[in-house]
């Protein structure tokens, strides 16, 4: 309870400022929902055939999945705030107009008979007679509506809308229990105070209803307008996939471009999402930089190539030019570090035997046990080839749960597993990653990607990233993930630290 | 006056009313009375267009009904509901004065005027004014509808069923009180009701309905002494109709012969009990003549209290 205690102490700001775009987010969806969703119930009130219908379809739209609607929409309206705030529009306009509607057609026929035959006009007969006696069903509507938009916008965090849900992505991601509390709570606490305060203002008039809605606007519109005003003049975009490593990397890339470019504001999304999120991202112009690892660009990327380098050089060479061939990107020069496929042990068992590469591993492997994942242990690029490329035999070999095996080793259970280089639990649990000397594994060196157009605007952006060209050692990347993931320390900090002790940043 | 010519209405195949003819003179109290599901309803909401007729033509004062500009018509009909049917998010008030909002009254009229009728009605301005109709009771709920239809100073006005959900002695103060308006403000009334004795209180002529056919149109008394057909007998026949009537009273042996000191008012043996009953409360001690024989007030309580033991 400390813990987390101190942990919202720490993280204070931030945390206001994502509950701060959390309420945007909802407010402003709930807002479009509502101008989109009484009008329409409105509408259709007096052709009722066409209520039905849209009813059916409103009902089938909220059966969707919302991370389904959210992946229809990337490609549509790009990622970020936009889209999340028209999914969750989607999600909001079912109960808001399914209430109007159900309002407005059971209000006694006799009421509306008796306006009617006073003569009452459409508008009167609406606002005075309509609107007000179907006003307790409505709200009960957007009640419900708020609260469903607040449970959903966390979803907005996986495509780079923000808001609270980008600790509870974080939390999950970087295994934070705190941030994952944190966001959840915060998020439940929100929709609760929403649903309330809305249950309040059920009490008041229609008219300082609308008026109260009025003055939201202004201030939502104004408060927009201030925000953009102030902005300086050029932002650049830069996001990380999910997890603590790309979200130091980009703090680091953030920190070396503001350094050197006074009047650049570097925007960061963190946990933006999986590789074809980013990679979409980055060619509609959504987000400017992100960084991404040689072998993946081979890999996923870029269309086959025949042959593809395991050597580290090289990949980086073929990526490069495949990038820029196949998509007109520029792919900036690596960083010394690679998070690829390994074999880890124990570091008194490297020791005592002298082992630094595979090479060396397979003149002892008999006498060691094995176990590995599921899906190395089977792969063709895993285990069995490395069987064939190295001639490794080993006592045993048995197949482990990814997140038990570094522990299992550590605990003496078994010898060697499979694992990636720079896994912070290499570090924790003091274990040694072994080199592919044959280069068995495909290469997965990292750097900065981004169009070619953008490199050639920004060349003092370049050369601010280049610095990094091969800094950054599969050591210190172990250390600085060790320091965010099992720590729990800001990536914010991580990297500044790392780049000051490096003099890259002073 | 209305007029109502051929006038047919058919309901998704189902006749509703047949080939109507029917004229409603200025001033007059009309009530159109039969059984429900006779057609009454469809008949007035005919006159203010809520409904239209399938065929037929429906006039007011010579103006062609479905010609007539829909909102230019109703702001000068009035038109009471059953219970009220009051707006139950608007104040008394409010309620009372829809009409004039549409007419685009000042406030300060509005008021003026709205405090005069609720006052008309028996109900104290201070008191009520600021009430919801949930406030109400089932009776002032219907007087504040009838302030509402009378707030615009209709020279016509509906009343569909207006009094069938209220208790019977707020039933009967109510129908006291249209009858007081009526000859208060000299406006025409059309009057919906399927009570019988309702209709023969009320009326100043009556139209009886059935199955969509108007079977007799009259003044009650007509109407009770010559029956057009079985049905309106029947109808009209419950056993104590006949009893409301004057020459019923000589039946059962009341009546003396005149004296020279008597100085009574003329009534005809088909002239109800109510207009004797009427008559007396403005003038407690007058006597009636009916047929040559003289009545005095006493005999009327005799004979209350008489019927009622038959009864
Ligand atoms: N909107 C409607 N649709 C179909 N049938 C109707 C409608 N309104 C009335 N009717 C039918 O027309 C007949 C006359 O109805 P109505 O005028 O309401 O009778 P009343 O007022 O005498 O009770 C009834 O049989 C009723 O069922
Ligand atoms: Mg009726």
């Amino acid at each position: 309870m400390t813990a987390f205690g101190n942990y919202l102490v720490k993280n204070g700001n931030d945390l206001l400022a994502s509950l701060g775009q959390h309420i945007f987010i909802s407010l402003v969806a709930a807002l479009i929902a509502i101008v989109i969703a009484i009008p329409l119930a409105v509408a259709l009130v007096n052709h009722r055939r066409w209520g039905e219908v849209v009813l059916q379809v409103t009902g089938v739209v909220q059966t969707i999945p919302s991370l389904a609607v959210l992946g229809l929409l990337i490609p549509l309206v790009g990622i970020g705030t936009v889209p999340s705030i028209i999914a969750l529009v989607l999600y909001a306009i079912m109960p808001i107009f399914q209430n109007t509607y159900a309002g407005l057609t059971n209000i006694d026929p006799l009421l509306i008979e008796a306006a009617d035959a006073f003569g009452m006009s459409r508008r009167f007969k609406l606002f005075r007679v309509q609107l007000p006696l179907a006003m307790p069903m409505i709200l009960s509507g957007i009640r419900i509506a708020v609260v469903l938009i607040i449970g959903t916008a966390t979803l907005a965090a996986l495509i780079g809308g923000g808001g609270l849900g980008t600790y509870i992505i974080t939390g999950i991601q970087t295994n934070n229990d705190q941030a994952l509390i944190a966001g959840a709570v915060l998020s439940a606490i929100l929709a609760l105070v929403a649903s309330w305060l809305i249950k309040v203002l059920s009490r008041v008039s229609v008219k300082k209803l609308l008026y109260g809605l009025g003055i939201l606007a202004v201030l939502g519109v104004s408060g927009g307008i201030y925000h953009q005003a102030t902005q300086p003049k050029e932002t650049i975009t830069i996001a990380g996939k999910l997890g603590g490593e790309p979200d130091i990397l980009i703090h680091m890339y953030k920190d070396l471009i503001e350094q050197d470019n006074p009047n650049v504001h570097v925007v960061l999304k963190p946990n933006f999402g999986g590789t074809t999120f980013l990679f979409k991202g980055l060619q509609s112009g959504k987000i400017d930089i992100y960084p991404e690892f040689t072998g993946t660009v081979l890999q996923t990327l870029v269309k086959q190539p025949k042959h593809v380098s395991h050597d580290p050089a090289k990949s980086y060479q073929q990526a490069k030019a495949l990038l820029k061939k196949q998509y007109g990107l520029d792919y900036l020069k690596p960083m010394k570090y690679q998070n690829n496929y390994s074999l880890a042990l124990r570091k008194q068992d490297a020791e005592k035997y002298h082992l630094k590469t595979i090479s060396d591993l397979s003149q002892v492997s008999t006498t060691l046990t094995s176990a590995f994942d599921t899906d190395f242990s089977q792969q063709k690029d895993g285990y069995p080839g490395l069987k064939t490329a190295y001639g490794l035999v080993f006592k045993s070999v048995q197949t482990m749960e990814p997140s038990l095996r570094y522990q299992a080793v550590a605990d003496r259970k078994v010898d060697v597993t499979d694992a990636y280089t720079t896994d912070p639990q290499i570090r924790q649990y003091h274990l040694v990653t072994l080199k592919d000397d044959k280069s068995f594994f495909p290469a997965y060196q990292g750097a900065p990607l981004m169009k070619a157009s953008f490199a050639k605007q920004h060349p003092r952006v370049v050369k601010s990233l280049n610095q990094l060209n091969g800094k950054v050692t599969t050591k210190q990347m172990q250390e600085m993930n060790y320091q965010v993931t099992v720590k729990h320390r800001k990536a914010a900090t991580v990297a500044r630290e790392f780049l000051q002790q490096q003099h890259l940043l002073k | 006056m209305i007029e109502f010519e051929n006038v047919s209405k058919t309901y998704e195949q189902q006749p509703a009313l047949n080939d109507l003819n029917l004229t409603i003179n200025d001033g007059e109290l009309f009530v159109l009375v039969g059984p429900s599901g006779s057609g009454k309803t469809t008949l007035l909401k005919m006159i203010n267009k809520l409904i239209e007729p399938t065929t037929g033509t429906v006039k007011i004062d010579g103006q062609d009904v479905g010609a007539a500009d829909i909102r230019q018509l109703r702001h000068q009909i009035g038109y009471v509901l059953q219970a009220g049917a009051l707006f139950p998010n608007m104040t008394v008030e409010q309620n009372a004065a829809i009409q004039l909002d549409q007419l685009d009254w000042d406030v300060r009229q509005k008021h003026d005027r709205i405090n005069e009728l609720l006052t008309r009605v028996d109900l104290d301005p201070q008191t009520y004014m600021e009430r919801m109709p949930s406030e109400l009771s089932g009776g002032e709920a219907q007087r504040v509808g009838i302030v509402r239809a009378l707030a615009s100073q209709p020279k016509l006005i509906l009343m569909d069923e207006p009094f069938s959900a209220l208790d019977p002695l707020s039933r009967r103060r109510l129908q006291q009180l249209v009858l007081k308006l009526h000859q208060e403000l000299a406006c025409t009334i059309v009057f919906v009701t399927h009570d019988m004795q309702e209709a023969i209180k009320l009326a100043d002529r009556l139209a009886v309905i059935h199955n969509g056919d108007l079977l007799q149109v009259g003044r009650p008394q007509e109407i009770i002494a010559n029956p057009a057909s079985e049905f309106v007998a029947d109808f009209f026949d419950d056993g104590t109709t006949r009893n409301l009537f004057l020459s019923q009273v000589l039946k059962t042996g009341f009546g003396r012969l005149p004296e020279p000191a008597d100085q009574p008012v003329k009534l005809a043996g088909t002239d109800t009990i109510f207009t004797w009953a009427d008559l007396l409360n403005q003038h407690p001690r007058q006597l009636v003549t009916v047929d040559d024989l003289v009545l005095e007030p006493q005999d009327l309580l005799s004979y209350m209290s008489q019927i009622g033991q038959v009864s």
